[in-house]
């Protein structure tokens, strides 16, 4: 903590408490101690005095112990050399100073002048509060902006004020800058002000920052469910404001000891300053979440700053396009007699590619294009382009990358007119010639991009900024880095093993018509649906703190082979409603992990072939089984385990963990053609990875049989290894 | 020979209303009307569905009973409360449709403010469903209805911010609705008490479907519910359970055709009258706490069931 | 536990030799242990695999079966306690009762009832059971005639009610079938037992005190050879007839207790005197573990709701009901009318349909077969996509049934309606609302 500021503000502190004495005492000789005070329509009586001493104050004679108490927590004025600054003095004299104000603006009521005067509103009634505390809670008004003292001219004013409102931020208005104050100014330019159009004027004098900081002790007691009392409940009202109410301080102008004495009181909240002058910063964290205070902020970063200070989300309603956004464009098809133009498909230079970086790095909602924009496109041809998505958060991790990146698809289908298909550096984009017509360019992918990110990943999205090439040359360091930003994705996908984490993730999406299904998400073993790999699963955890991804601790190891840990088992027994008991994350035969019907393939043994086989959901016939696809499925679903059947996403068929307790791989004696040819070059590698070359063509198909018997002879013929290894049916650990 | 189940958990008891009239809901800790194997301290509540204006596709036999009040939702809550004995009052706002009358929120609030005060037994206040609409709704009516303590609702995932806001910033309690979900269900009072609203202030509505019409869907999600409550005690499924059935059942075909129209179905209004009552039983045995009902011969027979089981 | 599919396949031949009807044995082992083929389809298994697979597939609860032929009633077989756990099985059956004391046109009244209580609903039969006959006038000869009578007006499976073991002796001379003798008690329960062999019947047990007594004389019964039981525990109040269900329905699955392990019959028609809240008890015994309910009117405006209620409990929560493919005309349509495409779950027809109903549009609704799943599902198990739903449409006959060309898609659908538009040639995809709830809105705007 400054010493300057710590000095000043408790300077300021014994100031305030000298006015506050007089008035009170000047209103009691005046009226006697059993006159009733109160603000107008309100239960909370003085909010702060009752949030922070749990004193409800009625009459004027109640606020003596009030006041006295206030007065017992001022720090004596500090002497210029010897003191050493303490944050605790500090913001002690800050509580005072706001109790102090409180009295000051409470005794107006009674001996004038009167708080409700031209402009000026005074306290602020209960329904008004619950009504703007409700837009607080929801998020819809992301926060306030409490405004001490005046801007250097109306205009910057103006502009101030509407840059605040523009993002829905409440503006609280109190305090003057030499004689001057900001609702003052605003006043004069013929700027409209009042609740409804988030242009609170509170008061001139500094202490109407009480009604402000009396705002929000009320919205945690209303919000918060805090009922007031002892100092914990002080406390759990404050801590509320910190973690809930997203507000900060913007002191204008000069800073005098009054303004510092109450800032200390707004830091108590967790509400950070934000001045245009040069007074001392304290930047590291304690009270507020993030800094304290910020100086010397010009005045046209001021709202960026608090904004990032004080980790305000905003949200943002609408999209800033031409054209009609929404689900129902999803899947619109543009022609290519409907195209105006295109990207990539093979016909242009194309990417997309989004990456982390740090907070300070991006700047929020900027988009900029690098190349000509549509008009200088011809109609019907191909162009490169480039889009770089930055994006920046607190909680944005760089395992998010291509979770957040593959929903460029979805989003940019949203916008009539725009189409996408494909990912990374094989993406393939059109714009229509309605579309067009419309207005829509090429940095209107930006804005979709943007607002999108923003608005539906909060939880870990703080910052975005958008990036376009058109320009083929300009593109071409971005597309490198791109290119080898996705071989090391891959790389760490390939490298994430089961043994390298300790947390697995739990799926009960389908527990909606399979009750007692959930699913094990390791990083080798994805979701049987196959939409959900370990890192998706970790995203939409975060994303998502309540849904159906929970974090599972492996905990101790039971079996390594069967893969059972118990970690995984409690949660299972848990999650399914104690109808499991064991999971094997490893094995077909014992304690198999149950299918909830959404696999994409399903795995039988085939005792004769001492195999297992895999049918793909997409194949229709008969398989060695004896049993179709929809026969198998009928007895595998529901949630049940069933022992010698597996419900499996595609990509789990070529893990490593594959069955890995029978014996893994080597054990695939049947698939259909499809299957096997659309795994093609991943079961090559896998089986070069095993030391068996050639296995992809011991794999039999139904071109060499659908009865065990044809297959049997099949790999009798080949060699297939699985005849050599222990018996499937008898396998036990 | 043991045949009892033993239950760990309890089902929270919700106040609704204030004063003399104040019902609470809950508090069972077996499954319902298993008495023989818990405690059911007091039966489940019916509330009547009061219109806020006048209903456009009521069949007859429950256009009857309401004809001298439909279109005044005062004088029909209160015909509700006086004649009929309800137990409550359910105000749907449905003249707020955006695809229909799409009246304003101030305009719904009055008339929330309006039935409130007339009546003295304990009021619901639901919107239309209407994600965005609904948010607007029934933040004012929370606010018209200050100091009433009614249940508001439905409370989705797309708005339960605003409207749980509202529930906590005018002490009302609110009903979460979920698509017929378990998981969803628990998901959606998580997300409420995280806001800040207390579990001891929400209801579950699961989605009610009338029989003949997804009645077996909502019967097991609220089985499945009532299970996860009691035998595993999870918190979040452990509040009282809410069922619209008068605007589901009375919307099926099987209602709707009159005895002219279709012979072999029999009496019409008798049919009508079952078809309610069945609803509200099955769905009372598999966990209901508060069912909203419309006729007033199947309140009365719904009513009865539950004397012959207590 | 029961035993798993693998276990049973241990167990069998291994020799693939088809002539259980499936092509392998790991096929039929899967049956078996899904509870979906008889051990007796399999001629190759040794005896030691009888013994084995025998008694782990004993069921818990007897299926027994009542009448024969299309009219025979199954009752019990059922594995869960609740239907979300798997499903229930066998439906369980309505029972009327005539008494033999009642006058001529009432009888006759009532045997109308029995067979114009009789509906189709989701290509589903919903109709009456059984027929129970009581002896109240203590007369044979009148029960006899009485019997006749019924007979001659319906070939449902018939209860005969007396606890004198004369009258029912008298009434089986009548009574070719194998109907359900109700019934024996602590007191008559040899000269029952005697009666049920002869004849070959099921046999009612009808305890004084509840499960208690069950517990008694059952096992004495048994002992006796008979062994398809059906349980009364006796109450005629509805609060300790459920307690006595629930308590038997546990203890034969979840307890083990052999005495329990039976279908069950109730009596609404015994505890209140009110049609109305007959209906409603009768209601309450099908969810909660009645398997022959017996009551005193099926009038059709009490029978259709109770039918349903009965068609509900026992849908297969995993195998959800289904409607037929086809066109379906709302209202009365014609070449300019909407037209909507949906899956044939049933649920989303009813709640589609009904919605179209209400907007008083006609309009022309196409069902496409997928398995009865909803929209997303099916669409996510690739059963309703462009490639199936465009050859669904051309085939369909609608394209002779209007003018216009154009097709309104499920909103939820909307990602593939450009796809579709491709596949489907001539036609211009539209997608609809997201909620069913908002069709009358839309269609009402709507034009061809
Ligand atoms: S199948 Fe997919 S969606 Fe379903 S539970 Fe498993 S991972 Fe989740
Ligand atoms: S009849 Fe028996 S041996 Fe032959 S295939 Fe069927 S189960 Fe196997």
């Amino acid at each position: 903590m400054s010493k300057i500021i710590a000095s000043a503000a408790i300077r300021g502190a014994h100031k305030i408490a000298k006015r506050a004495e007089e008035s009170l005492n000047n209103a009691i000789q005046q009226k006697g101690e059993a006159q009733e005070v109160g603000f107008p329509d309100t239960a909370y009586f003085m909010p702060i005095a009752l949030a922070l001493l749990g004193v409800k104050v009625k009459t004027l004679g109640d606020f003596v112990p009030v006041l006295e108490k206030a007065k017992s927590m001022l720090p004596p004025e500090p002497a210029e050399h010897v003191w050493l600054p303490y944050l605790g003095n500090t913001l002690d004299a800050g509580i005072a100073t706001i109790l102090f104000e409180e009295i000051i603006e409470a005794v107006k009521y009674i001996t004038g002048p009167n708080p409700v005067d031209g402009i000026w509103l005074g306290a602020t009634d209960d329904v008004i509060l619950r009504m703007q505390g409700i837009k607080l809670v929801d998020g819809s008004m992301p926060g306030f902006a409490a405004c001490v003292g005046a801007m250097p001219t109306n205009a910057e004013a103006v502009k101030l004020a509407n840059e605040l409102r523009e993002r829905n931020i409440l503006v609280f208005m109190f305090g003057e800058t030499n004689g001057k104050s900001m609702a003052e100014q605003l006043a004069e330019e013929g700027v409209q002000m009042g609740w409804d159009s988030y242009l609170v004027p509170y008061g001139k004098d500094i202490t109407a920052a009480s009604y402000a900081l009396g705002f929000a002790a009320r919205s945690a007691m209303t919000f918060g469910g805090i009922a007031p009392g002892g100092l914990k409940e002080a406390h759990d009202i404050l801590l509320y404001n910190k973690n809930r109410v997203f507000a900060f301080v913007l002191a204008l102008g000069e800073v005098d000891d009054e303004k510092y004495a109450t800032a200390a009181g707004a830091i108590n909240y967790g509400f950070p300053v934000i001045a245009d002058t040069d007074i001392p910063q304290i930047l590291p964290t304690g009270i507020c979440s993030y800094e304290h205070v910020v100086s010397n902020v010009t005045h046209d970063k001021m709202v960026e700053t608090a904004i990032e200070v004080r980790g305000v989300k905003i949200k943002i309603t609408k999209i800033n396009v031409p054209v009609p956004y929404g689900p129902a464009f999803e899947g619109e098809r543009i022609r290519k007699e409907q195209m105006f133009v295109e990207f990539g498909g093979q016909k242009s230079t194309a990417f997309e590619y989004l990456r982390m970086r740090d907070l300070d790095d991006v700047e929020n909602g900027k988009i900029e294009l690098i190349g000509p924009d549509i008009d200088k496109m011809p109609e019907g041809s191909a162009q490169p382009l480039g889009i770089v998505i930055d994006v920046a958060g607190r909680k944005m991790q760089q395992d998010f990358e291509p979770v957040l990146e593959r929903q460029v698809h979805h989003m940019i289908n949203g916008a009539e007119g725009a189409w996408h298909m494909g990912q990374r550096d094989m993406n393939w984009l059109r714009i229509s010639k309605s579309a067009k017509d419309k207005g829509f360019n090429v940095k209107h992918f930006g804005e979709i991009l943007l607002a999108k990110l923003i608005d539906d990943f909060p939880a870990i999205v703080d910052k975005v900024q958008v990036t376009l090439y058109t320009d083929e040359k300009a593109m071409a360091d971005l597309m490198e880095e791109a290119r080898q930003a996705f071989i090391h994705r891959d790389e760490r996908v390939a490298g994430l093993t089961d043994e390298s984490v300790d947390t697995f993730y739990s799926c009960t999406l389908c527990q909606s018509f399979a009750p007692n299904h959930v699913c094990i998400i390791s990083p080798q073993r994805l979701g049987l649906c196959g939409a959900y790999n370990w890192l998706d699963a970790k995203a939409a955890f975060e994303i998502n703190p309540a849904g159906a991804n929970q974090p599972i601790t492996k905990g101790d190891t039971i079996d390594e082979r069967l893969g059972q840990w118990t970690g995984v088992n409690e949660v299972v027994v848990q999650k399914s409603n104690q109808s499991v008991q064991n999971i094997s994350a490893y094995s077909i035969m014992i304690d198999p992990e149950t299918s909830c019907g959404c696999f994409e393939c399903i795995v039988a043994i085939l005792p004769v072939a001492n195999g297992v086989m895999i049918v793909n959901r997409e194949h229709s016939g008969m398989t060695p089984t004896g049993m179709k696809f929809s026969t198998l499925a009928g007895s595998v679903g529901g949630g049940a385990q069933t022992p010698g059947f597996l419900g499996v996403g595609r990509q789990y068929i070529t893990s490593e963990k594959f069955i890995s307790a029978e014996g893994g791989f080597k054990r695939i004696v049947w698939m259909p053609k499809e299957l096997k040819d659309s795994l093609e070059s991943q079961l090559k590698k896998r089986g070069e990875s095993i030391g068996i070359p050639d296995f992809f063509d011991k794999i039999a198909d139904e071109t060499v049989g659908t009865t065990e018997d044809e297959v049997l002879a099949f790999m009798q013929k080949v060699g297939h290894p699985a005849l050599e290894m222990e018996s499937i049916l008898e396998f036990s650990v | 020979m043991e045949v009892k189940e033993t239950y760990n958990g309890t089902i929270r008891e919700v106040t609704l209303g204030v004063g003399d009239k104040a019902v609470v809901v809950g508090g069972e800790t077996a499954l319902s009307f298993y008495t023989f194997e818990g405690v059911m301290p007091r039966k489940p509540v019916i509330a009547f569905d009061v219109y806020d204006e006048e209903p456009a596709d009521w069949p007859a036999p429950v256009v009857e009973p309401y004809k001298d009040v439909l279109g005044d939702p005062v004088k029909w809550a209160l015909k509700c409360q006086n004649e009929y004995g309800a137990d409550m009052i359910c105000l749907q706002l449905v003249s707020t449709n955006p695809t229909g009358t799409n009246r304003g929120a101030e305009e719904a609030a009055q008339t929330v403010k309006a039935v409130a005060d007339a009546i003295d037994i304990p009021m619901i206040v639901y919107g239309t469903a209407n994600v965005e609409k609904d948010t607007e709704v029934l933040a004012k009516a929370a606010e018209a209805a200050q100091g009433k303590n009614v249940l508001m609702g439905p409370i989705e995932e797309d708005n339960y911010k605003t409207i749980a806001a509202a529930a906590l910033g005018f002490q009302q309690a609110g009903a979460t609705h979920s698509p017929i979900d378990v998981n969803m269900a628990k998901q959606l009072n998580i997300l409420a008490t995280q806001l800040g609203l207390n579990a001891d202030r929400i209801i579950i509505d699961p989605t009610t479907g009338a029989l003949g019409y997804g009645l077996e869907y909502v019967y097991s999600v609220m089985e499945r519910l009532r299970l996860a409550a009691l035998t595993q005690n999870d918190s979040m499924t452990q509040m009282p359970i809410i069922n619209t059935i008068g605007k589901e059942v009375w919307k099926a075909k099987e209602v709707k055709v009159s005895t002219e129209e279709e012979p072999a179905w029999g009496d019409a209004e008798t049919r009508g009258i079952i078809w309610e009552a069945m609803t509200a039983i099955a769905l009372l045995m598999a966990g209901s706490d508060i069912l909203v009902m419309r006729h007033p011969k199947a309140v009365e027979l719904t009513r009865d069931f539950m004397a012959l089981m207590a | 536990m029961a035993l798993t599919g693998i276990d049973i396949f241990k167990l069998l031949p291994k020799t693939n030799c088809q002539e259980c009807g499936v092509p392998t044995c790991l096929a039929f082992a899967m049956k078996l242990a899904a509870g979906q083929a008889e051990l007796s389809s399999c001629p190759h298994l040794s005896d030691d695999a009888k013994a084995a697979l025998g008694e782990a597939s004993a069921p818990p609860i007897r299926l027994v079966t009542m009448g024969s032929g299309d009219d025979a009633f199954k009752a019990g077989g059922e594995l869960v306690m609740f239907r979300h756990d798997k499903t229930f099985f066998n439906p369980c059956g309505y029972a009327l009762l005539i008494d033999d004391t009642s006058g001529a046109s009432e009888i006759d009244g009532k045997l109308k009832q029995v067979n114009e209580s009789h509906f189709v609903r989701v290509e589903q039969d919903l109709k009456a059971d059984m027929v129970a006959v009581k002896c109240s006038s203590g007369k044979p000869e009148t029960f006899v005639e009485i019997i006749e009578k019924v007979k001659a007006a319906t070939s449902l499976p018939l209860i005969l009610m007396s606890d004198n073991p004369e009258v029912i002796h008298a009434g089986m001379a009548v009574n070719g079938e194998a109907p359900l003798i109700y019934g024996a008690n602590k007191d008559n329960y040899e000269k029952m037992a005697d009666l049920a062999k002869t004849h070959k019947t099921a046999l009612a047990v009808i305890s004084d005190n509840g499960i208690d007594g069950l517990n008694d004389l059952v096992p004495k019964i048994e002992a006796l050879g008979v062994k398809d039981l059906v349980l009364d525990p006796g109450y005629r109040n509805p609060k300790e007839t459920l307690q006595s269900l629930v308590y038997m329905r546990r203890g034969a699955l979840v307890k083990k207790i052999k005495a329990f392990g039976y279908p069950t019959i109730a009596f609404p028609v015994e505890e209140t005197s009110d049609e109305m809240m007959e209906t409603l008890l009768a209601g309450l015994y099908t969810c909660k573990y009645g398997s022959i309910i017996v009551v005193g009117n099926l009038k059709p405006q009490y029978a259709l709701p109770l039918y349903v209620l009965r068609q509900n409990i026992y849908t297969d929560p995993q195998r959800p009901m289904q409607v037929k493919q086809g066109i379906y005309p709302i209202g009365t349509p014609n070449e300019n009318s909407p037209v909507l495409v949906t899956t044939n779950f049933s649920l989303t027809y009813f709640i589609v349909t009904g919605e179209v109903e209400g907007s008083r549009v006609p309009a022309w609704m196409l069902i496409q077969d997928v398995e009865g799943l909803s929209v997303m599902t099916a669409w996510a198990a690739g059963k309703f996509v462009p490639e199936k739903i465009a050859p669904f449409i051309k085939g369909s006959g609608i394209e002779e049934k209007v003018k216009h060309r154009k097709l309104v898609i499920p909103g939820y659908l909307s990602q593939m309606s450009g796809e579709l538009d491709d596949e489907l040639e001539g036609w211009k995809v539209e997608v609809g609302p997201r909620e069913a709830a908002d069709l009358p809105a839309f269609l009402k705007a709507w034009s061809a």
